[in-house]
C-alpha cells in the first residue's frame, strides 16, 4: 500500500488538433497540473514522460523549455499502459524517499485511422493481413458469444452507455449520444464489432503532480492517495495478442486484467465492491465486458447480464467509464491512463461536474495494450 | 514451367516444411518443448511457457477445427499483399491436434464460417518477390464444402 498522493492534475482535451505539436499539448497539461497543485516547475524534483508515438527524448524537449532545472526527465513506454508505468516509476521514487515532488506527463499525437501495429507482428503476418488492429478483440468477442451466448445487442449496450456518459465530458473527442439502432447499424469493422463500438487513436495529454506524504500535507488537505499501482504483462498464452501468432490449446492462464487487478486490489486492501467508480480500457465495447469479468465485477460469462441490468451505468453499483471511456475520449496511448486518473481524481474530489458520481471516495483505473501490458491503479480520497 | 527452374520461398523463415513442391505436401512447422510439451508456431529458440531451449521441430497437423474468427472488412494497414482492390476476408484461430491454435487467414465463404468447423491447411503462391521467386503463404479452408 502506498502513501503517495496526487496533489495536482491537468488535462489537454483528447481529440484532433491539426498541426499543434505534442510538446505544446504536454506543456499545457503540465502547467495546469502544477497550478492545480499550487507548485511551480522549479519545485519539481523528477519527471516521467510517457509516450508511444513520439521520438526518443521527447520528455526533455517538452519540459526543458519550462526551465532547464537539470532534474532527471525520463521517457517511458509500455503501449496503451504507458501512462501507468510512468506513474508507477514516480510512485516508487517517492516511496523510496529519493524525491518529494514528481511530475508525470503523458502525451500523444497519432496518425489517423486504424493503428498500424506492424511492430507487434512478423513481417509475413502484415503481408498476409493479420495485423488489422480490431481483429483480435473481435475474435475474442466471437468466442465469448459462442461460449456464453453473449449478444451483439449486449456489446452495443456498452457503447450506448459510454456515448451517453460522454455528453457531459468536455475533455472527450466525441460528445454525442447514439441510439442502439445507430450503433448496431454503424459500419461493421471486424465482425461482430461496429465502428461506434471502437475507440479511435488520437491526440492529447494529461499530467499529474505526485507528492510524498510529508510534502502532500504541506500542499493541500484535499489530496487523493495512490493506494496501489500495479503493472504486469500477460502470462503465457493468457491473451492471444501475446504471443502474436498462436496460442496454446492446453495451458489456460488467467488473463492480464485478472492478474493485475487482483494484485492492485490486494495491495490497496480493498475489493471491487469498495470502489465507487471505474475508468477502464474499452478499446472496444466487448473489451469492457471482458474487464467486468476479469476484474471480478461479475463471474465468467456474466458480463452480458451485468450490462443488461444497468449495473455499470452512472447510477449502478459499479459505474464504469463515466467519462465516456476510450470509445468517446479516443486513445492517445501515452496519455490514456493519466487521463483516466485525472478523471478519477476529479471524481474523488467531487469536481466532475455533470458526470459526478455522488460521494465517490475510491476509484479504479485500468489499461491494457500491446505486449499484454496491463496497469491497474487504485485511488482513494483522503 | 520446368519445376527445376521455378523458385519458391516460404513467406516466413522456419514457418513451412520443405520442399515447397508439391504444395499439397507442405505443412506448418512447429516447435515442441521437450521440457513442458507446449508447442509454438514455426522454429523458435526457446519455449515461452517454461524458457527451455530444448525443442523439437515438428510438422504441424494439416487439419483442425475453427476456434474463433472474424471478418476483416477494411484493408489492413502497412505492407498488406492481398487482393488489390481489397476484398474482405476472414481470419481465425484454428485449433490443431498438436495443442496449438494458429492465427491464420481463412478461405471459403465468409458468410458460412462457424466455430467448431473442420478446417484444412492449404499452402499457396501469394506473390512474386523482387528476386523472381514465388512467395508461398498459407490459409485454412473448410474441409467440407457447405
Amino acid at each position: 500500500m502506498s502513501d503517495v498522493s496526487i496533489v495536482g492534475v491537468g488535462m489537454h482535451k483528447f481529440g484532433r488538433f491539426g498541426d499543434k505539436p505534442a510538446d505544446e499539448m504536454g506543456r499545457e497539461a503540465a502547467r495546469l497540473a502544477l497550478a492545480d497543485a499550487g507548485v511551480s516547475w522549479r519545485d519539481i524534483e523528477v519527471a516521467y514522460v510517457s509516450t508511444m508515438y513520439q521520438p526518443p527524448t521527447s520528455g526533455a524537449r517538452m519540459l526543458v523549455p519550462m526551465g532547464a532545472t537539470g532534474i532527471p526527465i525520463c521517457d517511458v513506454e509500455a503501449a496503451c499502459a504507458s501512462g501507468g508505468i510512468a506513474l508507477r516509476q514516480a510512485v516508487m521514487a517517492l516511496e523510496a524517499g529519493a524525491h518529494d515532488l514528481a511530475l508525470v506527463v503523458g502525451v500523444e499525437k497519432m496518425p489517423k485511422g486504424f493503428i498500424n501495429n506492424w511492430m507487434l507482428f512478423h513481417p509475413w503476418q502484415v503481408e498476409m493481413g493479420m495485423s488489422a488492429n480490431p481483429s483480435y478483440w473481435s475474435m475474442h468477442a466471437k468466442r465469448h458469444m459462442y461460449d456464453y451466448g453473449t449478444t451483439e445487442m449486449q456489446i452495443a449496450k456498452v457503447a450506448y452507455k459510454n456515448h451517453k456518459n460522454s455528453v457531459h465530458n468536455p475533455y472527450a473527442m466525441y460528445h454525442k449520444e447514439f441510439s442502439m439502432d445507430e450503433i448496431l447499424h454503424s459500419q461493421m469493422v471486424c465482425d461482430p464489432i461496429h465502428l461506434y463500438e471502437i475507440c479511435a487513436p488520437n491526440e492529447g495529454a494529461a499530467a499529474i503532480v505526485l507528492a510524498s506524504p510529508r510534502k502532500a500535507r504541506q500542499l493541500t488537505t484535499k489530496h487523493v492517495t495512490v493506494k496501489s499501482c500495479v503493472h504486469s504483462l500477460a502470462l503465457y498464452s493468457a491473451d492471444f495478442r501475446v504471443p502474436r501468432e498462436s496460442m496454446s490449446a492446453i495451458v489456460h492462464n488467467p488473463g492480464p486484467t485478472m492478474v493485475t487487478s487482483k494484485r492492485a486490489f490486494e495491495a490497496a486492501g480493498i475489493g471491487p465492491d469498495d470502489a465507487d467508480c471505474f475508468e477502464v480500457q474499452d478499446t472496444d465495447a466487448f473489451c469492457e465486458m471482458e474487464i467486468y469479468e476479469e476484474m471480478g465485477l461479475c463471474g465468467p460469462g456474466e458480463s452480458g447480464r451485468l450490462i443488461d441490468e444497468g449495473v455499470t451505468e452512472m447510477t449502478g453499483k459499479y459505474p464504469v467509464n463515466a467519462s465516456g471511456g476510450l470509445i468517446c475520449k479516443g486513445e492517445p496511448v501515452g496519455a490514456s491512463h493519466l487521463g483516466q486518473l485525472t478523471e478519477l481524481t476529479w471524481q474523488l474530489r467531487g469536481q466532475a461536474g455533470a458526470r459526478q458520481i455522488e460521494g465517490a471516495k475510491t476509484g479504479v483505473g485500468h489499461v491494457l495494450g500491446a505486449g499484454g501490458n496491463c496497469v491497474v491503479t487504485v485511488l482513494q480520497a483522503q | 514451367m520446368d519445376v527445376e527452374e521455378e523458385k519458391r520461398v516460404p513467406i516466413g523463415e522456419g514457418l513451412l516444411t520443405a520442399p515447397l513442391n508439391p504444395l499439397e505436401n507442405v505443412r506448418l512447422l512447429g516447435s515442441r518443448c521437450k521440457s513442458c510439451g507446449e508447442v509454438a508456431l514455426a522454429t523458435v529458440s526457446s519455449c515461452s511457457n517454461c524458457g527451455s531451449e530444448d525443442l523439437d521441430v515438428i510438422p504441424l497437423s494439416g487439419t483442425g477445427t475453427l476456434w474463433t474468427y472474424t471478418v476483416i472488412r477494411n484493408r489492413p494497414p502497412g505492407d498488406y499483399r492481398g487482393a488489390d482492390p481489397f476484398v474482405p476476408f476472414a481470419e481465425g484461430l484454428v485449433e490443431l491436434p498438436d495443442g496449438i491454435r494458429v492465427l491464420s487467414p481463412l478461405g471459403g465463404d465468409i458468410d458460412k464460417l462457424a466455430i467448431g468447423m473442420e478446417m484444412k491447411f492449404e499452402a499457396s503462391k501469394f506473390y512474386r518477390n523482387a528476386d523472381g521467386a514465388d512467395v508461398i503463404a498459407f490459409k485454412f479452408v473448410p474441409s467440407h464444402k457447405a
